[in-house]
């Protein structure tokens, strides 16, 4: 059964210099079970997305179109209460910088029964019973619930916001680069509580990053994001083995891979493009090695394959292209054409 | 490093800067041709042409805001009075500013015992409770504006000369200071050249905001009596208007003073605000 | 204990800080030329008559001695005796003491109510007409004269309406038996709330402003952030989590703002005629009644000191953060 859908949904941001569409018509869907894996570099709008999910766009971001399915209901028709009744309870998040999401001036077990509490009629006791639960569940000390946050190291705070996001059962968590502001040690640490959760875990799980290794550890499906758009979905597994799309095939080899073979790591030059102003054809083609005339003229189409989709227009040569993307010269500066 | 022509340049972009330096400067061009403006002398009293006194007229033609109880010129008044809270507002506040940024610099670059002592000082002047200070001292040495000055002088140091050495501290291992010193530079080069520019959008902070509390003192003062005796204040008028009994009668007499001190330190407050912008770039976004 | 020790460092330096006042003050009224002293004795006494009364108040040693004798007492709790009122300066001033500590208190209750929620509020209506609107009357009330500010309210609600008295702390020719009698009736609440509201106007400003600048900070911190996706409720999300961070800048400020208000008692109680310390520090001066000038002075400071300390334990209970040393 799809849990969340996304249906052509497009968000912008007013701003000074103009209205930014950071997210442009997406479709996407998540189902019952499934851990999603959203990938792309910074400002590329994976952001934006899950903000719109949660209902906590900033000031300046409106969703101007398109719907967000959850359960068979628009989040978007929703009142603020309704909304708001939702969260956490049905739809809860560990955030990008959980170092500073814990409150500096209340205790831990304080944040967590109040979350707790928010939702469900329970005397405080039980709440902290349940909290006693959780902690134990990601790894840290009972004896531990009563600090302050400024007495845990960045490594239990983010054990803290996981219990936490785990409290009411939620039916989907959606992780926001939950290992990117900790240091390495601490970031595999993590990563594997994380997966370890998630094998008793029932619910779905949307985990953002623009780490690709990341993605091959723990995700089953994978969306890229470039510039707005998703350019490739698929299952993990079969994105990983085949790339689709140039940008997939250049992440990817930008991060070392954990499992087979060793390959040579590249880094993809240039910047993201600047969506204030329209951009003609496709959006990653100034980076692109394979770019042809094709490519800044129209849209590239999308091509349906198994369990996913990508957007290029050299869909014929993938197979050519992913032997050239793996080599380094293929993506330095000079050999990409403006 | 940051220039006096670049605060001014940023001044200038500053709203809220822009018009307290207005406010400021009318007062200042008000005090300077007081002289000229005023119509009447503040202190004669105003007959009429039956010979008596022009008591606590409302305002009219001659005497656009009214009388007095004793038949004075509020008008006149108020334009003269322009004179003290100006001076004495700048005079305090550049005497305050430069002691107590000379201390901050000091302390906050030499560090060590000479450091320890002066903050212990700047703790103690903190403990004086401030106006009654100033009461005591100008009852004693009399009632005048060089010992109102001498009272905020000795009292509002304190403030700027704290800040201005945490400042100086955060400032003391920047590079460009470890390179004057390792160049040969002396101390007081470095404290001079190198450091006090750098403090100086702060200091200009406490430059307005001390013109502000100081003009408040000054009238506060007048009011309690202790003003000057020789010279017309605003906060002498709301004595006189206030001691006469008069004051719910006589609205003309007892608005303008107020408006008029609050109008000069609130452009202090809002210069001040504009500077800590400068001074601190986190709050310009605000 | 370590809450205990910080205390005492702290009652250390405050002591450090009266005795300095103490001597600073001694020596003020007696070095000073015109010689306070022959200004209090009426000269048309005859000699022997002026000599005595020199004695009677010790007055007729060497300065140095004056100020050993003086240090003494003091420790022993003798302030001295006022020269206006004939008796012991202390217990002419405990009175006022209450009377302006009652005055202060209620005023920077009253002031830190309004300017914590207020401030608060404007700052969630960040960047309206609101909050721009709120912003400026705070701005203004801030520079204005507090006496000015009380005479204004005197004269629209005690001369114009007429619905609160001119000016004191009772009614004249009203007997009370005790202290609590005193302070606990209508008629003296009465006569508390112009000079209350007009010290709580001028205080209410600052922690305003602080907390309006304060709460827009930790508007945009990311723990307000997860409040919101944690499903709580606004007003939840601004009391407990917004409000009760962006309080700690405006404690640190409580000290300051009370040690302002404190002194500023100096003119609320002339303005309404509150027969507290400031009042009195203003009338002895006037009357060259330096034993009692001091006392309410010293007075003045040990409150000071007491708010800041009161300030500073306040803070560390709110911020589990801080260790106090």
């Amino acid at each position: 059964m799809k849990l969340l859908e996304l249906n052509n949904v497009s968000i912008d941001y007013k701003t000074i210099e103009g209205n930014i569409r950071a997210v442009d018509k997406i479709c996407l869907s998540i189902e019952d079970g499934e851990i999603l894996g959203l990938v792309g570099e910074s400002g590329c709008g994976k952001t934006t997305l899950i903000k719109s999910i949660i209902g906590l766009l900033p000031q300046n971001g409106t969703v101007a179109e398109g719907e967000i399915f959850f359960e068979n209901e628009n989040l978007l028709k929703l009142t603020k209460d309704e909304m708001r009744k939702k969260r956490w309870k049905d739809i809860s998040m560990i955030t990008q910088s959980a170092m500073n999401s814990l409150n500096p001036v209340y205790k831990i077990s304080w944040q967590i029964v109040e979350a707790i509490q928010a939702h469900k009629e329970i005397s405080k006791e039980d709440a902290y019973k349940r909290a006693e639960e959780l902690f134990e569940l990601v790894g840290l000390e009972k004896g531990r619930l009563n600090d302050y946050p400024h007495q845990y190291s960045g490594g239990m705070k983010q054990r803290a916001i996981i219990a936490m996001a785990l409290a009411l059962n939620p039916k989907i968590i959606i992780a926001d680069e939950p290992t990117t502001a900790l240091d390495v040690i601490v970031q595999s640490q993590i990563l594997e509580r994380i997966n370890k959760l998630l094998e008793n875990y029932q619910g779905s799980m949307i985990l953002v990053t623009h780490d690709m290794s990341v993605i091959a550890q723990t995700c089953t499906k994978v969306a890229v994001m470039y510039g707005g758009k998703i350019v490739e979905y698929g299952e993990v597994n079969q994105v990983f083995k085949e790339p689709n799309h140039p940008y997939t095939m250049g992440l990817k080899n930008a991060f070392p891979s954990l499992v087979g073979e060793k390959n040579d790591l590249i880094s993809i030059p240039g910047i993201p493009p600047n969506l204030l102003n329209e951009i003609k054809g496709c959006r990653f083609k100034d980076r692109c090695p394979f770019s042809i005339e094709k490519c800044s003229q129209e849209n590239p189409k999308k091509t349906n394959i198994e369990e996913g989709f990508f957007y290029c227009h050299r869909e014929e040569e993938r197979e050519k292209l992913r032997v050239l993307a793996s080599k380094q010269e293929t993506w330095l500066q000079e050999n990409i054409k403006e | 490093m940051i220039t006096l022509n670049k605060i001014l340049r940023m001044l200038r972009n500053n709203k809220v800067g822009m018009i307290g330096l207005l406010i400021f400067l009318s007062f200042v061009i008000i005090a300077v041709f007081a002289d000229r403006i005023a119509p009447y002398d503040p202190m004669k009293i105003q007959y009429d042409s039956d010979g008596g006194v022009k008591r606590l007229q409302p305002p009219s033609k001659e005497h656009y805001l009214g009388t007095t109880w004793m038949g004075r010129d509020v008008f006149s008044q108020m334009i003269v009075g322009s004179r003290i809270a100006v001076l004495v507002g700048v005079i305090s506040a550049v005497c305050v500013v430069f002691i107590g940024t000379n201390i901050g610099l000091i302390a906050g670059y030499f560090g060590g015992t000479l450091d320890n002592v002066m903050m212990r000082l700047v703790d103690i002047v903190y403990g004086i409770p401030f106006l009654p200070f100033a009461l005591i001292l100008v009852a004693i040495l009399g009632p005048g504006i060089k010992n109102i000055i001498l009272a905020i002088v000795l009292i509002t140091w304190r403030n700027s000369s704290r800040v201005i050495r945490s400042q100086v501290l955060s400032l003391k291992n920047r590079t460009f200071i470890e390179a004057a010193k390792l160049s040969g530079a002396s101390h007081w080069r470095i404290i001079y050249k190198h450091i006090a520019p750098n403090v100086m959008p702060l200091s200009l902070v406490y430059v307005s905001t001390t013109m502000a509390s100081a003009i408040m003192t000054e009238s506060s003062l007048s009011f309690l009596g202790f003003g000057d005796p020789l010279q017309v204040s605003w906060g002498k008028i709301l004595y006189a208007c206030y001691s006469s009994q008069a004051m719910f009668k006589a609205w003309w007499w007892m608005i303008p003073p107020g408006i008029a001190i609050t109008l000069l330190v609130l452009s202090g407050y809002l210069m001040g605000r504009a500077f800590e912008e400068i001074a601190n770039p986190k709050l310009r976004e605000r | 204990m370590r809450l205990l020790k910080y205390i005492t460092k702290r009652i250390l330096v405050m002591l450090l800080t009266l005795f300095v006042l103490v001597t600073i003050l001694f020596f003020l009224f007696r070095v000073v030329p015109g010689d306070p002293v022959s200004m209090f004795i009426d000269s048309g006494l005859d000699r022997e008559s002026q000599e005595l009364l020199l004695k009677h108040y010790g007055l007729d040693k060497p300065i140095g001695q004056q100020y050993i004798i003086y240090i003494k007492n003091l420790l022993k709790g003798d302030f001295g005796n006022s020269f206006q009122y004939g008796k012991s300066a202390l217990e002419v001033i405990a009175e006022r003491f209450c009377n302006t500590m009652i005055l202060m208190v209620t005023s920077l209750i009253i002031a830190f109510f309004i300017g914590i929620t207020a401030g608060a509020a404007l700052a969630w209506k960040r960047n309206t007409k609101f909050d721009m609107i709120g912003t400026i009357i705070a701005l203004i009330v801030r520079c204005a004269p507090i006496f000015w500010t009380g005479m204004i309210l005197l004269s629209i609600f005690a001369f114009k309406l007429k619905i609160l008295p001119l000016g004191g702390m009772n009614t004249p020719g009203m007997r009370f038996d005790n202290l609590l009698e005193k302070y606990l009736n209508f008629d003296f609440l009465k006569h508390l709330i112009l000079p209350a509201v007009t010290a709580a106007l001028y205080s209410a400003a600052t922690p305003l402003l602080v907390m309006r600048t304060s709460m827009l900070e930790v508007i945009k911190e990311d723990y307000i952030e997860l409040a919101r996706a944690k499903g709580l409720k606004e007003k939840r999300i601004m009391r407990k989590h917004a409000m009760r961070t962006a309080l700690l800048p405006v404690v640190t400020i409580f000290a300051v703002q009370a040690g302002f208000a404190i002194g500023g008692s100096v003119l609320i109680e002339t303005v309404f005629r509150w027969p507290g310390m400031g009042r009195e520090i203003v009338l002895a001066v006037s009357f060259r009644d330096y034993p009692l000038a001091q006392t309410a002075f010293l007075l003045i400071g040990v409150m000071t000191a007491l708010f800041n300390l009161i300030a500073d334990i306040l803070y560390a209970y709110l911020d589990p953060r801080v260790a106090l040393d």
